[in-house]
């Protein structure tokens, strides 16, 4: 008996593959040939040989065997897995932005280069910041950029002596990981009892070693650091430097600019708080901002407006900031990613950006509101736009992954789990502005049959997800057996 | 323009459900006078205004469709199926994100594997990673990669200097926070031999481009044994439309293969965002950046697959060999296994046929009608789809007078990165060059250099 | 053919319902307050998962024969046959004469290490680990199914199908092998009011990575191993830069495995001294201490805090007096540890047996803890 369509396998491409099948899309060659060096060539290439139809089946059942946001809720903390709007994607896609090389001098580009300027501008104005660079490409890179520009500015100032970052331990583990690279330390800072950076740990460890503090404000507990002002100034006091990891600005934008918060510097995940979309593990794009004393060190190319004064045929052009730390990538960043973003800014103007902020908000604080009577919260008080509960349930044996692979068979992506790390089985829940209340009430009435189940059935969670297209896949040998290619 | 869905009775519960009266009570952990800020933004569009307003911006750019272009220099203009876009814009795959819930993301892992399966066969390594963000950081990581699998001593990487010079640049950035050094770049570009001389004791990877920026092959025959014989790794930066049809670099015993992947069905949307490329030999896949997707079974012995040795993103031994790549390409990945699975083992090898014709051909005729020295700097090495002509006149002038006058985007401006190139041009083509865009390009230049 | 030791503390956890700080020596009272056997209900649910489990089991695990090497009775065979394994592989190994004790236990463990065991599987609390300890040393790993009053020790599951589901994949050989601490409460003095925890023994544990997402938790992913490999290497590094001369290791696992990077054969429970890098003396006492302390300018001291409960001094390392400690310098102690027993032990605590010297190692209420390649935490500290 075949097993239904959903749970069969999905065959690769090298299984699929038929000896001399092929899709012949290439003109014959209008030109002389010229003699191939033969020494050079290639014996064989094992590549699959397929129709154009079985390219497209296979992918298309790829795609029904995966979820995302135009597939159904989300809630992926920390992750703002918004609606994409479909506007974004014909506009990324004009023929004027996608077949223009990067290359190109500045006046034949004149349509990017004013985009790349105003999104500069827009985020600088959001953000509250002197100067934006658009040049990091995912959110991690923007903090190894931000890192390597404190290096810079307290090298410049001959302040070799601040080895420290401080890093609060609620933070973003690629946080600890750009230090290192960076070539600093990283100091891991305890948070208080309710859910915010404990100021006394702080206090004692800011002295003339601390090159700067990353944090994340809201934090990954979806709390708003409420002492953020004293925080900053405690690190600017001794000297450092504060990074803001702009991971949650969907909470933010058009509420509070970090940098009138006294925020030096901080990246933007163009992927979360602008709408564009995370592309399966992306492109992202994770431009920088700073203060005025940091702006000379951002990496280019950037965009300035020229004065057109002198009869300048063009108003755009690019630059390098003075004492550059350098270029960070091939050439600008992903641009294709910035049309969607200005395309997204240029939608909501600033009191849509602000609503986007306050429904966020509403929506999780919502959530956090239904479910607080079925499952421990972290801490019980207002959240920003995410918040994080504890995956227990009285008696039962069930633990956050089981729920999270229960809410499966619901329909419903998990929340993030296991993180933030500082609190045991956590959930971490993100709703987003664009959920409507029906989704929500369902994503809570779900989440309460679980609690439910974990008592009166928990097999059926320990074994959960019974309606994916797998069941729960064994990672210990995934990684004890590697098997990463299969052709 | 509003994606927000509640109508106001429901957001009025909602706020009773909360007991509030209003939004704005959810903020009252904010400073009070830095709440709320009056941002000064443009006024929302409405969508069909938006589209008006960015096709005219886009309509300010001149392009490779509006215009020919020659231009290439880490940056091609190759066909892409219609397969590729079809595929990558099904919204199942690009609103996921990362598949960090394995048993719903099957479909994005298993296009990963097929991407990793036959990235290994373009460049026959052992293993590929699911992306990085370009060729550029791509390069940073593997350079990282070499520097931590050497001993201490060995912090000297050689960088030839005919590896992309923002390839080169963007190396030098990720390796600011380290005590590590570049070296070679004094050398010409193809100066294998002056490359060679530099390997000591305290090298610990050397790194070639090939076919090279110039567009040309390098002399690889015994290299990666005296690399080895040094003690150090060899890297190897390529073109993955080149591989189709010649040597790969782990044919001739590269370590770490990167290549920016944005020729394999990626736009060239104005540099980004494209796809990094990294293979390597399985006995170093534990040091290897980036993620990786495994084969695995489900409890009912079903086939599935998960994002696998996470732990490995983090084997920290020194901070120089961290990486912190999260956000990766993904949907470039999955854009690069459509292509290939699309074009097949024969359709690569036609591109790359057909690249190496008409290259070789706009060569010819540059030199004959146009009497243009074609790769002064090394003349009669092969070269694959980019070459070189001396100009009698500053490119950028060529340049200008080519698109204002012929309508024509020209090639790379070598002297601005190379000394001893000035009035120098890259010159690209392409499968998409018709024979009849070469001879425009043969007659413009023709008449432009006389 | 893989033979597994299963043994069941019947009596384990009956302390804890009735507000008593453990069950050793005190059973008869325990029952007299009406407290009821916990450990049996404990092991039926994790056995009873775990061969569900192996029923379910990919083809290879399903039909590995595995041989369970047991007690009679209440302290194994009972469990075992109503939780769905075959009576045929089931072997006796060990039979208690009459109510099961803490010597029954340690028999059991002889009679199993007669045999080529590949785990011990035990239901029991600390008491009970250390009891299997104390025959087992390292040569075959444990694994404890939680069901005592007191769980210090690095070798339970954090519940009994979770013990299950790390049984199941060590068998399906998923796993390795990882030094653990075995630590107990001193349950006479702890009902007198005094908590002292302390370090036993150490022994070999199913090491199953944490169960994290990748790349929100990238570092704390790492394996154990891993992560005591960057501990090691940073210290290399800083006692390279500021040229110490003499590194004093103290006691336990941790500190224990940067001997072992550095190629030195440390004592597990003692204090042991490292000069150029070779190891100059053994499990030293005060006195050998204040020699080398004499000889030596520059100097550091490498601590790791017992688990849980977190004294970094003034448990089981009764060398290291305050005379010692104030001639090492307090700014001289490094405190290492990895992320995991950190998550475990929220406080540090000195208890030197001089107040003063206390609070001064204590700090302004915090302390860094070294806890990787170039990473630290602060830590609260207690006194």
């Amino acid at each position: 008996m075949p097993e239904t369509d959903k749970h069969s396998i999905e065959k690769t491409v090298y299984e699929l593959s038929s000896t001399g099948r092929s899709t012949n899309l290439m003109p014959e060659c209008d030109v002389p040939e010229t003699e191939l060096p033969v020494d050079l060539l290639r014996e064989d290439l094992h590549l699959s040989e397929l129709s154009e139809l079985d390219v497209v089946r296979h992918f298309i059942h790829l795609s029904q065997r995966n979820f995302s946001v135009d597939g159904g809720f989300y809630p992926l903390g920390s992750c703002t897995m918004k609606y994409n709007p479909k506007v974004n994607e014909v506009c990324a896609r004009l023929e004027g932005f996608a077949q223009s090389h990067p290359l190109q001098r500045d006046d034949t580009v004149q349509g990017n280069l004013a985009l790349m300027f105003e999104l500069q501008e827009w985020l600088k104005e959001i953000g509250g910041f002197a100067a934006v660079s658009l040049q990091p490409t995912a959110g991690a890179q923007g903090e190894l950029t931000a890192l390597l520009m404190m290096r810079a500015y307290f090298r410049d100032r001959g302040e070799t002596g601040r080895t420290q970052i401080l890093i609060p331990d609620s933070a973003h583990g690629t946080n600890p990981a750009s230090t290192t690279m960076a070539g600093f330390e990283a100091l891991e800072i305890p948070s208080d009892e309710h859910g915010n950076l404990d100021l006394a740990a702080l206090r004692t460890v800011c002295d003339v070693s601390v090159a700067g503090l990353m944090i994340t404000n809201p934090n990954t507990l979806g709390l708003f650091e409420r002492d953020i002002e004293t925080i900053v100034q405690c690190v600017h006091d001794c000297g450092g430097l504060v990074y803001g990891d702009g991971a949650n600005m969907n909470a933010l934008a058009g509420v509070v600019r970090p940098g009138d918060l006294g925020i030096d510097i901080m990246h933007y995940n163009l992927h979360k708080t602008f709408g564009t979309p995370h592309g399966g593990g992306g492109p992202g794009s994770g431009p920088l901002g700073v203060s005025e004393k940091l702006a000379d060190y951002l990496p280019g190319p950037m965009v300035r407006q020229t004065n057109n004064t002198e009869k300048l045929q063009f108003s755009f052009s690019l630059f390098t900031p003075e004492k550059t730390i350098g270029r960070m990538n091939s050439h600008f960043g992903s641009f294709g990613v910035f049309v969607r973003a200005y395309a997204y800014i240029l939608q909501h103007g600033a009191e849509g950006l602000k609503q986007n902020a306050l429904h966020a908000v509403l929506n999780a604080n919502y959530l956090r509101e239904l479910l607080r009577s079925v499952y421990p919260l972290s801490h019980d008080r207002i959240c920003m736009h995410e918040f994080v509960l504890q995956g227990k349930i009285e008696g039962s044996s069930v633990r956050a992954v089981d729920i999270s692979k229960r809410l499966l068979d619901y329909d419903f992506h998990p929340p993030t789990t296991y993180f933030p790390l500082i609190v045991s089985e956590a959930l971490m829940i993100e709703p987003t502005e664009t959920e409507n209340k029906q989704t929500l009430d369902a994503f809570a009435e779900a989440l309460k049959v679980i609690a439910r189940e974990a008592t009166d059935n928990p097999e059926i969670l320990h074994t959960a997800p019974h309606t994916m297209p797998v069941g729960r896949l064994d990672e210990v040998r995934a990684a004890r057996q590697l098997k990463l290619r299969g052709d | 323009m509003s994606y927000l869905p509640h109508t106001e009775s429901e957001r009025r519960a909602m706020l009773n459900t909360l007991g509030i009266s209003c939004m704005e009570e959810l903020f009252a952990d904010i400073p009070e006078h830095v709440r709320f800020p009056d941002l000064k933004l443009p006024l929302p569009l409405s969508q069909m205004e938006l589209e008006k307003h960015l096709r005219e911006l886009a309509g300010q750019n001149v392009n490779a469709s509006s215009h020919e272009c020659f231009l290439g220099a880490g940056a091609y203009h190759h066909y892409i199926p219609a397969t590729v876009d079809y595929v990558t814009s099904r919204g199942e795959f690009f609103t996921a994100y990362t598949p960090y819930q394995p048993e719903a993301s099957q479909g994005m892992l298993q296009a990963m594997f097929e991407y990793q399966s036959m990235i290994c066969q373009l460049t026959e390594m052992d293993v590929t990673n699911a992306s990085h963000y370009d060729g550029a950081t791509a390069l940073a990581e593997a350079v990282r990669m070499a520097l931590n699998l050497a001993s201490d001593e060995r912090q000297k990487v050689i960088l030839s200097s005919a590896v992309n010079p923002h390839y080169r640049e963007t190396v030098r950035t990720y390796l600011l926070g380290s005590e590590a050094s570049l070296i070679g770049e004094n050398a010409a570009p193809g100066d294998m031999d002056s490359l060679v001389a530099l390997l000591d004791d305290q090298v610990a990877a050397l790194v070639i481009q090939n076919p090279n920026f110039l567009g040309q092959f390098e002399d690889v025959a015994g290299l990666a044994e005296k690399v080895h014989q040094a003690g150090a790794l060899l890297i190897v930066v390529t073109d993955p439309i080149a591989l189709g049809l010649f040597q790969s670099p782990g044919s001739y015993g590269a370590d770490v293969v990167v290549a920016d992947g944005q020729p394999l069905g990626i736009p060239l949307s104005f540099g980004g965002p494209y796809l990094g490329i990294l293979a390597t030999r399985m006995q170093y896949v534990r040091q290897m950046p980036g993620r990786l997707v495994g084969e695995t079974v489900d409890q009912s012995g079903r086939r599935g697959y998960v994002l696998t040795l996470a732990a490995r993103e983090q084997h920290i031994r020194r901070a120089k060999a961290t990486s912190n790549i999260c956000t990766n390409a993904g949907l470039m990945a999955l854009a690069a296994a459509t292509y290939l699975a699309t074009l097949g083992k024969s359709g690569l090898r036609r591109v790359a046929e057909l690249c190496y014709h008409k290259s070789h051909f706009a060569a010819q005729q540059l030199a004959e009608r146009a009497g243009l020295e074609i790769n002064p700097h090394k003349p009669g090495q092969p070269f694959f789809k980019e070459f070189s002509v001396q100009l009698p006149r500053p490119a950028e002038e060529v340049n200008r007078i080519l698109l204002e006058d012929f309508g024509i985007i020209g090639g790379f401006d070598l002297g601005s990165c190379y000394s001893g190139f000035e009035q120098q041009m890259l010159i690209a083509v392409t499968e998409m060059k018709t024979r009849a865009a070469i001879d425009r390009l043969v007659d413009a230049l023709a008449k432009i250099t006389v | 053919m893989k033979r597994i030791g299963f043994l069941i503390n019947p009596i384990a956890g009956m302390g804890g319902r009735v507000g008593l700080k453990g069950t050793d020596g005190v059973v008869d009272e325990a029952r007299k307050l009406g407290a009821q056997p916990v450990a049996p209900q404990r092991a039926a649910e994790a056995m009873r998962t775990l061969s569900r489990m192996l029923a379910n089991a990919e083809p290879e695990l399903k039909l590995m024969p595995i041989r369970w090497l047991t007690c009679s009775g209440s302290m194994g065979e009972d469990i075992l046959r109503s939780s769905g394994f075959a009576k045929n592989d089931i072997e006796i190994v060990y039979t208690p004469s009459g109510e099961s004790t803490a010597e029954d236990t340690r028999l059991a463990v002889q009679r199993f290490l007669g045999h080529d065991i590949a785990l011990i599987l035990f239901c029991g609390g600390d008491g009970t680990a250390r009891d299997i300890c104390s025959i087992v040393g390292l040569k075959v790993p444990i694994l404890g199914i939680p069901s005592g009053v007191k769980m210090y020790s690095g070798v339970f599951g954090t519940s009994p199908a979770r013990t299950a589901e790390i049984a199941c994949n060590f068998l399906r050989g998923g796993l390795t092998t990882v030094q653990a601490e075995v630590l107990d409460l001193n349950e006479a003095r702890y009902r007198e009011g005094e908590w002292i925890v302390q370090l036993f023994h150490t022994v070999l544990t199913p090491d199953e990575p944490m169960h994290v997402q990748s790349a929100k938790a990238l570092i704390e992913d790492a394996s154990d191993a891993e992560v005591k490999n960057a501990i090691a290497e940073f210290l290399l590094e800083l006692f390279q830069r500021d040229e110490i001369e003499l590194v004093l290791l103290g006691p336990g696992s941790t500190v224990n495995s940067v001997g072992n990077r550095w190629g030195i054969k440390k004592t597990l429970l003692g204090i042991d001294a490292v000069v150029q890098g070779k190891l100059v003396g053994c499990d030293l006492n005060e006195r050998q201490i204040l020699n080398l302390l004499a000889e030596f300018k520059t100097r550091k001291l490498v601590l790791s805090p017992i688990g849980a409960q977190g004294f970094v001094l003034g448990r089981g390392n009764l060398q290291l007096s305050p005379d010692v400690i104030r001639a090492i310098g307090s700014q001289n102690i490094m405190v290492i540890a990895t992320p995991a027993k950190l998550a475990r032990t929220p406080v540090l605590r000195f208890d030197t047996g001089d107040a003063a010297l206390d609070s001064e190692l204590a700090g302004d209420g915090y302390i860094r803890v070294i806890t990787g390649y170039r990473r630290r935490r602060l830590v609260k500290t207690m006194l």
